[in-house]
Parts: structure tokens; C-alpha cells; sequence
């Protein structure tokens, strides 16, 4: 298949290839460029250009036909992606269609997948809470999967750099167990929830605060935002339509556009990774086999080092399919356990109130983040019958009253009136999932995709932990409202909703510190093919309670650090 | 340059044209007239617009079409036949011949039916006419002081008398 024209061959050698173009992808570029390798970024989906390809953002409810709504035919035919909350008539452009990209669902996995320039950056939830030293201590200390080989003091340096680049606003709040990051100012509580948090403190002797999440807004621009020619936040909260201020951090609005700045970046969409080549002879990876997403022809690319960043499962479908005879069951895969010990965040379930009080007041304007409650079990020692915790958003508003039962002046007067109805609070749970070898993804053997990739197989489930932890959440959550006075306490819980739908998968090649029982070390290195980093969700060795893409970034960066200087001693 | 992202939005962003919406067509002029007459009366024209001049009949047709299934297209095309029989029945006339107080007390006679196929269809046509009705760019723009772009969020705001 290679084509052995030099002149060719040199076109298609960079310094850097750069697998994905979403959150961790667009780091990957943003600091490799940063640092003057001339890097290619692989996007398997289509060009999304930050601002012109956001068909959707300034229009007005009334102007989409179904007013958001997904049309019948549509969700029928997107079963899985029609699951998620973001998939509607302003942004099903960014979803995949089922048909075109088949998995295969050993067990019940709600992949949701954003083929584009900028991935998911587009469409994620924003939330960015640091991981502190408790979160990476948690598989040493409870016995599970394998120790982290970083803790809190390697990468708190990096949160802070990711974090000044992309703008995160929130409140110093002070907890060991969140720790406080470069802020921009917090988005505001409401009367009901700082009434609650206030509540929570006296009742619990403050060991379950309850604080404004921080979010990847700009709240109050700085100048390096500016200068990636965003703007502050107009709080329309139409994020998943893609923001044409450059609002909230994606890699449409910040990374790529400063990686092509550097005129070190080629930008490659519609390039479906099928693997990556590996050279016995060098013992290192050598360059990447690309499909035309249209034309379906192979080409191979070069590079002296490769960062895979592809999102958790499709790292570990390009890895596993990454075949040669030094790793006959895909790159890196000594111990066999890549594709394994996949982990994610348990979204099943969530609580909803009311509260009597504050008659006299309302909320005004929109506020894209709500208020958070980290982590409080099991915090400090082991006090449950099952392992680790949950953390948990909570959100509260006022909807107006609409009496409707009636028909002509009446029912009209009745809709366009002012009259609110009580405060309403609702809090869902982010629970922390232990990561088990039973827990993962595979190739499937016979069935391959629209450009000869093997199809993935996944087979990710709750165990009984997960139930345990659901059961404590509706307990714990209902004690505190109750004790804070709110009334019509409803739980609810949705057993069907199948793991993949928090969209939090992590794992499959994990960090470790031993070659025998994990697949990258603590620079994201894979052990056995050093010039291969992985930095996206497929790197987790746990998942903990925080949204995760924060801790994706700051590590992106840090081994982008370390992998150029590596380059520059001549290692890789 | 320092806030471009702020004040300059891209050509397209003026560009859109609500005629691009599309023709909605499961019924036949008769029937869509009858249904124009319904959705005014659930929400009539006062000192403002009603549903008919807004044209939520045509958001009612276009909502079962797209993103209903069959069970409710034919509830509707039945509901409408069931509404003219209901109003000879009670009054001699059609439907789109009763005046304000007689076509109310026949939409109130469906809402209070025991026949589940009745009551759904007067529920089906209510809630989305009320849907478009409050989602239409007269009544966003000119009574709930729709701003795509409010700009902030206060927490804690006094109600208004």
C-alpha cells in the first residue's frame, strides 16, 4: 500500500499526529504547536469552523418547525442518540447518525458520539471541578483497580495552565476535597439554593457544602481570552448550538484557532484513524493509517510521536486494532488488559422538591451552570456499605403558574399572566463507578464498518455497588431536603438508562505503575511504545465524582510537556 | 480586535427566513379552516392576536405530522369530524357556524367526555396550541420580553406587583 515517493512520503511526515480534534485532542494541538512541532490533527468527522459552521445559533424559538423537538422519523431512526439531553432540533447537525456508525451492544451502552472538528467540545455540560489528592488516592485506599502513578500535586500546576487558557469561573470555596482553581467570577446562587447551602452547613457542620459549580464560561473575559477572539458569555445558554461569542470553552473557539495561529497545524477532517503503524525495528510507532471518511483510500501519515485522543472508546477501538506481529492483540496490549477496566458515571437517578418560601422573589436572566454539592461520603474513611460516593447539581427555579383547564379570555389571560408557582429544586447523581476487568470493550470478529474498521463491541454495566450508591443518594438527599424544609420530595430512578449516557466513559488504558497491570505510565506513555500518549478519558485508572474533562486537559497538557522534552533529549 | 467575539456575528446570523418552514399538508383546506377556527377558540383574539392570526393551526398540523405517530394524526382527523357531530348534536350548526359562547361550551363538552378518544384528541390540540401560541415570535417578542441574549443572571430578584 505505501507509496514509496519520497517527495510524497515527506508531505504526509510531520512532527506531531494528533488523533481527534475534541477537548483533549485540541490541547494535544494547542501545545504542540505551542512548542513548534509542525503537527497533523486527524478529525474523523466533517470541518466544523468555530462561529460560520453554527447553523443554528442566532436563530429564535419560533423559527425551528418543531420548536426543538425531534422529529418521529428522526428519533426512530437514532435510537441511541436521541437518548441524550443536548439532542435536539438546534443541534442533531453535531450528533452522528446511528445508521452510519453501528457498535455493537453486548450489554446496553448508550454511545453518544460527535463526529466533527471540535468533537464533543461543542456540546459538553461545561462543568470543570479539579479532582483533589482524595480523588486519585481512592483505588489505593478502597482496593480497587490499580494506584494512580500521579496524584493531586502533579497536576494541580497544569489545572492552573488549562485553566487560565480556557476560562473557568467559579467561587473560592475552600475544600480539601474540591480544590480551588484559576477562577473567573462565580455565576450567582439563587435565593433557594443559597438558603440550602446555608441549611446544609448548620445541619451537617459544614461537611456537605453546597456551592455554584464552576464552568467553562467566560464570565469576565481576560485578555488571553480575548485574544482567542472570544467573548464574555451573553448567558442565552444555547451552548449546544455552539457559541458564536465563544462563550464557553471548546475547541472550535480557543485551542484550534491557536494551534493555527502558530502556523504549525494541519487541520485534516473527514480521516478515520484506522491504526496506528508499528515499526519492530525502531520499536516505536512510526505514523498512523488513515481512511478518506468519502473516498475510502488508505494513507499513511508520520510522525515521530503520536497522541491518540480519539475519546475514551474510540482510543481503545484504535488501539485494539492497532495489529502487528510485536502486539498480535493491538498496540501496547502485553497484559492483555486494554479495553478493560472501563468505567463511567452513574446519571441514572435524581430528586425533585419544592420550597414554600421565598414567595417575593424570582430569578431573572439564564444561568448556564447550576449549583454543586461534592462529594461527602465516604470522604476520609470507608462509612458505607459500598465504595467511594456521588457528587451532585442541583438546580432551582421558578416557573410561572398557568392555570389551563379553562378555554378563550380566560385561558389566555391565565397564560400571559405573571403569576409563579413555588420554588421547584432538582439535584441528579454523578456517582463515582468502580472500574472492573468484566467492564469493557472488544473488537467484534466478523463485523466492520463503512471503512473496514472492526466494529466495537461493549460490554459495560451497574453492578451492585452502583445500586447501593442510588438507594444512599435518595436517602441522604431526602434527609437534606427534608431538614432544610422543602416539601413534595419525589425520587426517581430509571433503571433502563444504560451506562454511556452520563457521556463520562473512561478507561480501557489505563495509568499505572506497573507495565504488568496497566498500559501507560505516569506521562501517559504507553509502557511498551513510548512515543504513543494517550490523554484522553482512556487513560483513567478511576473516574471519581467530577465532570471529567477538566482533569482530560490538564493532563493533555502535562504530557505534551513532557513528551516534547523527551523529543528534545533524544528519548523518543 | 480585542472583542470581536462580542459585537461581530457573521452574515448568516440575519439571513434566515421563516417562510423556509415548510407546507404542512395532512389535511384539506375544509378541515385545516376548521381547525384554524378551533385553536381561536382555545385562544381568542382580544386587545391582542389570537392563535388563528399567529397561525398555530398550521404548528398543531405541522407537531402531529412530524412528531406524532399515526395513533395521533388519525385522533385528530377523527376529533375533527367528532367536533362538527358534537356541535349539530347540541346547537344545529357546524362547528365554524357557533358563536364565541356556543363553540366554547362544545370544546368544554369534549375536555369533560368520557370517551378516551375524545378527551385526547381536545388535550392534543389544547397543549400544543397553547405551546405555539406562548412560542410564537408575536407573544415572545411583544408580551413575555423574550431576549435570546439576556446578558446576566441574578439569583435573587424582588417580584413585581
Amino acid at each position: 500500500m505505501p507509496f514509496f515517493n519520497i517527495d510524497s512520503v515527506k508531505s504526509r511526515t510531520f512532527d506531531a499526529i494528533v488523533i481527534g480534534s475534541g477537548i483533549s485532542g485540541g490541547w494535544s494541538a494547542k501545545e504542540l504547536t505551542g512548542y513548534g512541532l509542525r503537527t497533523l490533527v486527524l478529525e474523523r468527522g466533517r470541518d466544523v469552523k468555530h462561529g460560520v459552521d453554527y447553523p443554528t445559533a442566532m436563530k429564535n424559538p419560533w423559527e425551528f418547525p418543531h420548536l426543538g423537538q425531534i422529529s418521529k422519523a428522526e428519533k426512530e431512526a437514532n435510537p441511541i442518540a436521541s437518548q441524550c439531553y443536548a439532542y435536539k432540533e438546534d443541534s442533531a447537525h453535531f450528533f452522528v447518525k446511528d445508521a452510519e456508525h453501528p457498535y455493537v451492544q453486548e450489554k446496553p451502552f448508550t454511545w453518544i458520539r460527535g463526529y466533527q472538528v471540535g468533537g464533543k467540545s461543542l456540546l459538553w455540560a461545561r462543568g470543570t471541578q479539579r479532582w483533589s489528592q482524595l480523588d486519585f488516592e481512592g483505588p489505593a485506599r478502597d482496593g480497587f483497580a490499580v494506584e494512580w502513578p500521579i496524584g493531586y500535586k502533579d497536576i494541580a500546576p497544569w489545572y492552573s495552565y488549562v485553566e487560565k487558557f480556557a476560562g473557568i469561573s467559579g467561587n473560592k470555596d475552600g475544600l480539601p476535597q474540591l480544590p480551588d482553581g484559576e477562577f473567573l467570577p462565580p455565576h450567582e446562587q439563587s435565593c433557594v439554593e443559597k438558603y440550602f447551602s446555608q441549611q446544609m452547613a448548620k445541619h451537617y457542620n459544614n461537611s456537605r457544602p453546597v456551592i455554584i459549580g464552576r464552568c467553562a464560561h467566560l464570565t469576565k473575559p481576560n485578555p488571553i481570552h480575548h485574544q482567542q477572539g472570544r467573548g464574555q458569555c451573553q448567558n442565552r445558554v444555547l451552548c449546544q448550538r455552539g457559541c458564536p461569542y465563544g462563550g464557553y470553552f471548546s475547541s472550535n473557539s480557543s485551542t484550534l484557532p491557536w494551534a493555527q495561529k502558530t502556523g504549525k497545524l494541519t487541520l485534516k477532517p473527514d480521516s478515520v484513524v484506522h491504526s496506528i503503524i508499528y515499526d519492530e525495528k525502531k520499536g516505536k510507532a512510526t505514523g498512523v493509517r488513515v481512511v478518506d471518511a468519502h473516498t475510502k483510500e488508505m494513507t499513511e501519515y508520520y510522525a515521530r510521536i503520536i497522541f491518540v485522543n480519539a475519546a475514551t472508546l474510540n482510543t481503545n477501538l484504535i488501539l485494539l486494532n492497532s495489529k502487528s506481529s510485536r502486539f498480535p492483540n493491538g498496540l501496547g496490549n502485553d497484559n492483555g488488559l486494554l479495553g478493560k477496566y472501563i468505567s463511567f458515571h452513574n446519571f441514572r437517578t435524581t430528586i425533585s422538591a419544592e420550597y414554600e418560601g421565598f414567595q417575593e422573589t424570582i430569578t431573572e436572566g439564564n444561568r448556564p451552570n447550576g449549583s454543586y454539592i461534592p462529594r461527602f461520603r465516604n470522604l476520609y474513611k470507608q462509612e458505607t456499605d459500598f465504595l467511594r460516593g456521588y457528587a451532585a447539581g442541583f438546580g432551582s427555579s421558578r416557573m410561572l403558574d398557568r392555570d389551563t383547564t379553562g378555554f378563550g379570555e380566560d385561558l389566555k389571560k391565565s397564560l400571559t399572566g405573571k403569576k409563579y408557582g413555588n420554588w421547584r429544586v432538582s439535584s441528579h447523581m454523578m456517582g463515582e463507578t468502580i472500574p472492573k476487568e468484566t467492564n469493557h470493550v472488544a473488537l467484534d470478529s466478523g463485523l466492520t464498518d463503512a471503512w473496514g474498521v472492526p466494529l466495537l463491541k461493549t460490554s459495560v454495566a451497574y453492578d451492585d455497588n452502583d445500586e447501593k450508591m442510588i438507594v444512599d443518594f435518595h436517602e441522604q438527599l431526602t434527609e437534606m431536603l427534608t431538614l432544610a424544609g422543602f416539601t413534595n420530595i419525589q425520587t426517581h430512578d430509571d433503571p433502563n438508562k444504560a451506562p454511556g449516557i452520563d457521556i463520562h466513559e473512561m478507561g480501557g488504558v489505563r495509568m499505572g505503575k506497573d507495565p504488568k497491570t496497566s498500559l501507560l505510565n505516569k506521562w501517559n506513555q504507553l509502557h511498551h511504545c513510548k512515543n504513543v500518549f494517550v490523554t484522553d478519558g482512556a487513560c483513567m485508572t478511576s473516574n471519581s465524582t467530577q465532570n471529567p474533562s477538566l482533569t482530560f486537559m490538564a493532563i493533555t497538557a502535562r504530557a505534551a510537556d513532557h513528551a516534547v522534552k523527551e523529543l528534545r533529549k533524544g528519548n523518543l | 480586535m480585542a472583542v470581536a467575539g462580542l459585537v461581530a456575528l457573521p452574515a448568516w446570523a440575519s439571513g434566515w427566513n421563516p417562510a423556509t418552514l415548510g407546507p404542512v399538508a395532512v389535511l384539506p383546506p375544509a378541515e385545516e379552516a376548521l381547525l384554524a377556527e378551533l385553536v381561536e377558540t382555545i385562544i381568542p383574539e382580544t386587545d391582542t392576536p389570537g392563535a388563528k392570526t399567529l397561525k398555530v393551526h398550521q404548528f398543531v398540523l405541522r407537531m402531529v405530522q412530524d412528531c406524532y405517530g399515526e395513533v395521533a394524526q388519525n385522533n385528530l382527523n377523527q376529533g375533527l369530524i367528532t367536533l362538527d357531530q358534537v356541535a349539530k348534536g347540541a346547537f344545529e350548526k357546524l362547528f365554524i357556524d357557533l358563536d364565541v359562547t356556543q363553540r366554547t361550551a362544545v370544546l368544554t363538552h369534549l375536555q369533560q367526555s368520557d370517551d378516551p378518544a375524545t378527551k385526547a384528541f381536545i388535550s392534543l390540540v389544547k397543549n400544543l396550541t397553547i405551546q405555539g401560541y406562548l412560542n410564537s415570535e408575536y407573544v415572545l417578542l411583544n408580551m413575555m420580553e423574550y431576549k435570546m441574549a439576556p446578558g446576566f443572571y441574578h439569583g435573587c430578584v424582588p417580584l413585581k406587583a
